[in-house]
């Protein structure tokens, strides 16, 4: 029993050091670089709650609003900054 | 002579002084432009890098129980939000709550963040823990589906914390073109062992809110999540805590506790069906070290057991939001079935079954009215923190995103 913990903890540290590792070396050329903010919002915004719709704030809000669902929601910072940036083009 | 010439120069500043005045004053009135007026005036409006939003949510509802029927709600959550700059947000929530004593203000977090690159961001404060998915980013009530929380995954915890205090670091980056995982990792106070000295009928429970820890030792914590597909629409995630949990200088102090839990959400189009669905699902396991606890059946005498405890739910619902029809086009309809299972030979152990389906109509994308009908099979798990594991019973809610 004890050595199953162990071994759970291990797979789980090194899952999170191998994330680590990925974060150092990833690739610019993915999918959020080649998608829209449009894309991006429909494809995002509707994970956890409806798609909020553009009209539903102004550009200053959305700017607030979008730093705050880039840490509540995960998010990378280039899905982040081009739903926002969409969000503000489309209110 | 001196004294004249201090005078003199007196006089011409005086003189030079006026003068300028008096010509601005002929300027501005000889160029009075309106649009620079304007253009002027707007300024004065702009915004700044320092920026304050208040949002948040709240509820209302009636609740057809087995003993009674009654009118649920008075609550509202304010959140607060301020963007110092480009990199710092803090963020904080307030629970206001009618409770039987008068009104309860409920802290639910307050933590600051700093974005130090793309793929890292810093947080400490009292944060909601990315233990599973549904305590940080399900919970709020106008994005829950059903009117109640699963068994188990209640608002102070019982089987895995909600939030805690602490530091974390947490980002997302791409792995391969499509897929993406984000991760987080932190350290915090940690659960807090109930010893029983004090309260023996809950000898070996876990409590989650410790503003001020009980020992030296922190608890560590993380989550990653991996989203394989080219949408996002799928996405699984792993969490972990671990940490001792007993109270310094006790017996306890070496008692341990280990906590994992597994998370699904899959929120994809159907467009056979004109629908959105949505599958969201999460397991925790919370095991604590093996102890020895005053037994409140058999005074004076000591009992012990394995100290496991089970939540899970699985959620699917399936809004017809793509139907050309102005009334369906806002429903939603949803089942969950959830279960709880504590320690069965623990005086407060036993285990519960809930079955919950609902039909959602939404106003808008954040204003929801919830009916929901609610099974209850239990053997005596105490969840004790709500009315509804009286069991069967009628729920609708009205829940609102500001
Ligand atoms: C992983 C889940 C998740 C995803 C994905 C997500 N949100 Fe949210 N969102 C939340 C939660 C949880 C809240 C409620 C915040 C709270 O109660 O603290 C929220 C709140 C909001 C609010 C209300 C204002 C606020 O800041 O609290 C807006 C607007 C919003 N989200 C927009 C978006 C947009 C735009 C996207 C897409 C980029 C998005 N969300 C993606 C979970 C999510």
């Amino acid at each position: 029993m004890k050595s199953k913990k162990h071994i759970i903890n291990l797979v789980l540290g090194m899952s999170f050091a191998t994330a680590l590792f990925v974060v150092g070396c990833s690739s610019t050329e993915n999918a959020a670089v080649a998608k829209s903010g449009a894309e991006l919002w429909g494809e995002n915004c509707v994970r956890c709650h409806n798609a909020p719709s553009p009209t539903a704030f102004g550009d200053i809000q959305w700017e607030t609003i979008g730093q705050h669902m880039r840490i509540r929601a995960n998010l990378t910072a280039v899905q982040t900054d081009k739903v926002v940036e969409f969000l503000k083009m489309a209110n | 002579m001196n004294k004249l010439l201090k005078v003199y120069l007196l006089l011409l500043t005086m003189f030079f002084i006026s003068g300028t005045l008096f010509a601005q004053n002929e300027e501005d009135f000889d160029k009075e432009d309106p649009v620079e007026d304007l253009a002027k005036e707007v300024n004065t409006l702009k915004p700044g890098l320092s920026r304050f939003l208040m949002r948040g949510y709240a509820h209302a509802g009636i609740e057809f129980l087995k003993d009674n029927t009654t009118f649920v709600g008075g609550s509202f959550n304010p959140i607060f939000l301020w963007q110092q700059s480009k990199r710092l947000l803090f963020e904080s929530e307030l629970e206001l709550e009618l409770t039987q004593d008068g009104t309860e203000l409920g802290l639910e977090y307050a933590d600051m963040s700093y974005f130090i690159n793309k793929y890292l961001t810093v947080r400490m404060g009292k944060f909601l823990l990315p233990y599973g998915t549904f305590g940080e980013k399900l919970h709020p009530r106008w994005i829950n589906r059903l009117p109640s929380n699963p068994l188990g995954f209640t608002h102070e915890g019982q089987v895995g914390p909600m939030s805690d205090l602490g530091v974390e670091i947490r980002g997302a980056v791409y792995v391969t073109r499509n897929a993406w995982i984000n991760y987080s990792l932190y350290v915090v106070n940690g659960p807090k062992l109930n010893d029983g000295v004090d309260e023996p009928e809950e000898g070996g429970q876990l409590h989650y809110n410790n503003y001020v820890d009980n020992n030296k030792a922190k608890s560590i914590g993380g989550r990653i999540g991996i989203l394989p597909l080219y949408n996002s629409s799928l996405e699984i995630g792993l969490s972990g805590q671990f940490g001792k949990v007993g109270t310094s200088k006790t017996a306890y102090e070496d008692i341990g506790s280990q906590l994992y839990a597994i998370d699904l959400s899959y929120v994809t189009r159907l467009d056979f069906m004109k629908s959105m669905l949505d599958i969201k699902g999460q397991w925790n396991r919370v095991s604590v070290d093996q102890a020895s606890y005053s037994d409140p059946e058999n005074a004076g005498q000591n009992y012990t057991f394995e100290n496991v405890s089970n939540a899970y739910y699985a959620q699917l619902s399936i809004k017809t939001a793509f139907v050309d029809n102005d009334f369906f086009n806002k429903l939603e309809f949803v089942g969950r079935y959830s279960k709880l299972e504590l320690p069965s030979k623990a005086v407060w152990g036993g285990e519960d079954t809930q079955i919950t389906v609902g039909i959602n109509y939404w106003l808008d994308w954040r204003t929801v009215i919830k009916f929901a009908y609610q099974t209850l099979d239990s053997s005596g798990a105490d969840d004790g923190h709500s009315s509804l594991t009286q069991g069967d019973a009628f729920l609708i809610h009205w829940s609102i995103g500001f």
